[in-house]
């Protein structure tokens, strides 16, 4: 197997985490910049699961005796990523909602136009 | 022997009885967050005589380590969850007159959820548990920010939101790699398989938990959402961002940086770093005409103080350090929670506007002398000890590059001096504008202000016994060896 082939998952994840971080850093609309900072999540929870992943791999349940330990995919980085989801949601939550009140105050979302606190 | 646990879970259960509360009275839930840290604050101190003789390792869950989340109760985890329950005491007081108007219920809750996650990083065990509880610090900081929602209130907490959000990104992706490293989450177990593997695959993740970490804890070059968050914050927030919120962020990044990696190649780059962000806030600390602005900046650049004094990584310079932050903790809180009250007397935040309090509001002006003195470093309050500590700890290395920052050291510390005489001043001896009548703050005010006066006080006029208790929390942060042993018997 090539090498991109075989760490296929690892460059999407970090292509979704650079990606992101672009949209952050160089979109004016907020909205934009808060799917930005959604997508950067989506990259860093595939991140945490590519690493705990196996191809062809099963769910670790030790019952059934005929499947072996090795082919079983990692849990822990699953349970870590679905509490990263519930903490992610709430951020997005968070900062949607302070958006609207941030449209209420400046009338706009163009972060080039709010600019009232400097250094 | 009590349970350390009990230190998270009881303000975490009575957050979320603060909305039922409220549904029934809302002026009863001001006395939730009073009653939450008392009982923290009663519960370090009987825990205090246990973890003398040795740390105490529960395991979350009976899963022993390093499979279920410990919390590891020692020394300096101690230190720190007394030092937030305290903060967290005097600043519920003070709000209890302070916080009127608004959504006053959420404030209470939000406030001590910040409490719980803040008290979590501090104890915890376990480098994926510090990151859900950072965030549970983090998410209620950013709402806590835009509690007044002006305008100020909400164009700065929208950008801290965007900045921490990215750090914890950041924190994340470091965690993952350390996962996928080492194939464990407990940081005891971390720290010593973290030998087997070459120092240079450690270097990414150690670059992405240190930059995650340091968004919270506003070590330059990303500390731009500090000066507007805590400044357009409500001045009791300001007083608990400043005196807690970053200071965990340091905490976090030194645990990490010394116990779980303990690479002594980046202490000095770390070193540097501090002594850039101290030399950046004090300068623009110095420029600035608004208070709170000016009370912010001098966060930056106390942080950078203590970020310098760990990073030295002796015990003496560390001890010197974790005295300097609870100076810090304590002072900057007394400054932000007396100048609310004289921005709320004199309306405005302008500097210019604060002249002839002195006469006008003679107690909370005292309050303000006090901060500023402390923080400056003049004696007999609690600065001066920290200082010197710092100072003497560093010197003692004798390396020229040390001896070198500590001379940046002593230049800031004039520069703060500066501008706080130049406040000071201005409450003394300038006249006011307008008509000079005696005002008031409160007696719950007042009465914060006093405990916050009395502490300083006295930690200046008799710090040996504290020095000798940071000694040890000092080596509990440096000895690598025995946190290893004391988790995984």
């Amino acid at each position: 197997m090539s090498f991109l082939q075989s760490n296929i998952y690892y460059v999407g994840a970090f292509g979704l985490i650079l990606t992101g971080l672009l949209i952050v850093l160089v979109k004016h609309n907020l909205i934009k910049v808060i799917i930005g900072l959604s997508i950067l999540d989506t990259g860093v929870n595939m991140f945490i699961i590519a690493i705990g992943y196996l191809r062809n791999g099963t769910a670790p349940i030790f019952s059934s005796p005929e499947v072996e330990s090795v082919l079983m995919v990692d849990p822990v980085p699953q349970a870590l990523v679905l509490t990263a989801i519930v903490i992610g949601v709430a951020v997005l939550a968070l900062a949607l909602s302070l958006s609207i009140r941030l449209y209420r105050h400046f009338g706009t979302l163009d972060l080039r136009k709010i600019k009232e606190l400097k250094w | 022997m009590v349970n350390p646990v009990l230190l998270i879970a009881v303000p975490l259960g009575l957050a979320f009885t603060v909305p039922l509360i409220g549904s029934a009275s809302r002026k009863l839930t001001r006395f939730v967050p009073v009653i939450a840290s008392l009982f923290n604050l009663i519960l370090c101190i009987r825990l205090f005589p246990a973890v003398l003789e040795h740390p105490i390792v529960i395991n979350l869950g009976g899963f022993a380590p390093p499979f279920g989340i410990n919390l590891f109760v020692g020394h300096l985890g101690l230190l720190f969850a007394g030092l937030i329950s305290l903060a967290g005491l005097i600043v519920s007081i003070y709000s209890l007159s302070y916080i009127k108007t608004g959504m006053v219920v959420k404030y209470h809750m939000l406030y001590m959820l910040l409490l719980t996650g803040a008290t979590g990083v501090v104890l915890t065990g376990d480098i994926f548990n510090l990151f859900v509880f950072f965030e549970i610090l983090c998410i209620s900081s950013y709402a806590l920010v835009a509690y007044v929602g002006d305008r100020a209130g909400i164009e700065s907490s929208i950008k801290y939101l965007i900045q921490g959000t990215v750090g914890s990104s950041l924190l994340l992706i470091g965690i993952g790699f350390l996962y996928g490293l080492f194939g464990t989450l407990n940081m005891a177990d971390i720290a010593q398989k973290i030998s087997t593997v070459e120092q240079g695959s450690l270097l990414v993740p150690l670059l992405l938990i240190v930059a995650g970490l340091g968004v919270e804890a506003a070590v330059f070059p990303l500390n731009a959402w500090l000066p507007d968050a805590h400044s357009s914050a409500p001045s009791s927030i300001s007083a608990i961002l400043s005196g807690i919120a970053i200071e965990v962020g340091l905490y976090a990044i030194a645990r990490i940086v010394f116990t779980v990696f303990g690479i002594s190649d980046v202490y000095l780059f770390l070193a540097f770093l501090g002594i850039l962000t101290l030399l950046i806030g004090e300068l623009c600390a110095f420029a600035q005409s608004n208070i709170k602005r000016m009370l912010a900046y001098s966060s930056i650049g106390q942080i950078g103080l203590i970020l310098f004094a760990l990073a030295l990584a002796s015990n003496n310079s560390v001890t010197g350090g974790l005295f300097q932050l609870i100076n810090h903790t304590l002072s900057k809180g007394l400054l932000f929670l007396s100048a609310g009250y004289m921005i709320y007397r004199s309306g405005s935040m302008e500097i210019s506007s604060l002249n002839g309090m002195g006469k006008r509001m003679p107690l909370t002006s005292l309050a303000f002398t006090v901060g500023a003195f402390s923080l400056i470093g003049l004696p007999p309050f609690a600065g001066f000890p920290g200082k010197f500590l710092i100072v003497s700890g560093a010197l003692l290395q004798g390396q020229l590059v040390i001896n070198i920052l500590v001379g940046l050291v002593l230049l800031s510390t004039v520069i703060e001096g500066t501008y706080f005489f130049k406040v000071v001043q201005g409450l003394y001896f300038r006249k006011a504008d307008a008509d000079i009548t005696p005002e008031r703050a409160p007696a719950a005010a007042l009465v914060a202000m006093l405990i916050l006066m009395l502490l300083i006080v006295v930690l200046g006029v008799y710090p040996e016994p504290v020095a000798g208790f940071l000694n040890t929390a000092a080596s509990d942060l440096l000895d690598k060896v025995s946190y290893v042993g004391s988790v995984l018997r």
